[in-house]
């Protein structure tokens, strides 16, 4: 038996290293995504537009094909850390509670948010995968349903957000995961996903999937959120460990 | 007694900035977001001068004076609400915040009347780059106070207690710091649309 026992000072720091990891993934999935999404993969600014002729839109991925491709591998790679990362927010709220219940909760909204962020990868590579081939309609498809299962979602990351914030709220004072405003934040973040939804009505102009309110805010205010949590879950790891 | 008085001075300090600070970050950043919905419309008038004079030709003033009214006298009622429960917390502080929920339920009524009159007469978001701003921003903000409005209730149900603890005071305070930037983005809103 006391073989198998853990210390408790070795669990813990073996904790502060799982959190501290956690959060540096929630970094390199932001710079994975400059790299992959902002710099070589033509999604951030928008390459297509969504109203673009499909002849425009094969135009556009003929002339970028290797940059895409390789900004596809670089996406994929930032969008599976989105795990670790949702995990370590779990982690550390797991820690706040007697009995699990928002951790849960978060790991389930963490999953299915890795999985449709892994699915706009996927649909951004197929849209390169053979573009000489495929009807330029495709193209514009797999364009259209990246952008849908990125900003669209608002329910499921704006709801990922909310289960961050409400055991912050709810938990009694000085029991916090993380600070009250970390709370804030993530609310701040639910609403500026929010016009994310006005893709379904626009493919034109500042509401639609290449536009400044529906494309920009929502993707921006993501990643901030990303770096504030990683940025936190840091801190954490880094306060109780000295 | 200078280090004390001077911890005193610290204490009173701390206590004159309501709410927590984390709503004001928020604050600050939903007006940072705003602040592109009002370039945009800002800029969608100098380019489209005589479609958006003629657009906002067609508002009907007076739902949006309505409005503003609406909310400027909830944010009162609220204000009284909070300043009540600080100085004298009673059952009886409950009715300003009731006041406040029905000043923001009357702006919810009457932009239902207003939205369903425009659309009446054959206007859309997709009608102009007007009317998309207009539905598409006002209808963002009516998220806004219905979020408040959300809000308010939990304030409601906290001020009828007989005592507040000091953090307690604080989420008072931080809701009703919500409810009056509902009330400030509508009438940046309100200025843009209706009446520059």
């Amino acid at each position: 038996m006391n073989e198998t026992a853990i210390p408790s000072s070795s669990s813990d720091a073996l904790f502060r290293k799982t959190l501290a990891f956690c959060g540096y993934t929630g970094y390199a999935a932001i710079v994975l995504f400059i790299i992959g999404g902002v710099w070589l993969g033509g999604m951030l600014p928008a390459l297509p537009h969504a109203n673009d002729l499909p002849s425009e839109i094969v135009a556009k991925v003929s002339e970028n094909l290797f940059e895409i491709r390789i900004g596809s591998i670089f996406m994929i790679a930032s969008f599976a850390l989105f795990g670790t990362f949702g995990a370590g927010m779990a982690m550390q709220t797991r820690r706040c509670e007697t009995q699990p219940g928002f951790s849960y909760v978060q790991l389930v909204f963490s999953s299915m948010g890795t999985t449709i962020a892994l699915l706009v990868a996927f649909a951004w590579a197929l849209m390169v995968f053979r573009p000489e081939t495929y009807h330029p309609s495709i193209l514009l498809m797999w364009a259209d349903f990246a952008y849908f299962l990125a900003l669209f979602s608002v329910p499921l990351f704006g709801g990922w957000c909310v289960m961050v914030a409400l055991p912050i709220f709810l938990a009694e004072e000085g029991k916090e995961p993380f600070p009250r405003w970390a709370a804030y934040v993530n609310l701040w973040a639910v609403l500026l996903f929010a016009p994310g939804q006005m893709v379904m009505f626009f493919k034109d102009g500042p509401f639609s999937w290449h536009g400044v309110v529906a494309m920009w805010i929502p993707f921006v205010a993501f990643f901030v959120w990303i770096a504030v949590m990683s940025f936190l879950m840091i801190r954490i790891a880094q306060t109780e460990d000295s | 007694m200078v280090e004390l008085s001077n911890a005193d001075s610290k204490v009173e300090m701390k206590t004159q900035i309501p709410g927590e600070a984390g709503i004001w970050a928020f604050v600050a950043g939903d007006l940072l977001v705003f602040s592109v919905f009002f370039i945009l419309i800002a800029l969608g008038h100098a380019e489209q001068t005589d479609i958006f004079e003629a657009s906002r030709g067609t508002l009907d003033l007076r739902f949006g004076i309505a409005n503003t009214l609406l909310l400027l006298t909830g944010s009162l009622f609220v204000a009284i609400g909070v300043e009540r429960c600080r100085s004298m917390p009673s059952g009886k502080n409950k009715q300003w915040f009731f006041l406040g929920i029905g000043c923001g339920v009357g702006f919810v009524v009457n932009k239902i009347f207003e939205w369903n009159a425009k659309i009446e007469a054959g206007y859309s978001p997709v009608t102009n780059d007007f009317y998309m701003y207009f539905f598409i921003f006002t209808g963002i903000h009516l998220i806004h106070v219905l979020v408040g409005l959300g809000v308010l209730l939990f304030l409601l149900r906290m001020s009828q207690r007989s005592s507040l603890s000091a953090r307690e005071i604080q989420t008072l305070e931080s809701g009703a710091i919500f409810w009056h930037l509902v009330d400030l983005l509508w009438i940046m809103l309100f200025a843009l649309l209706y009446l520059l």
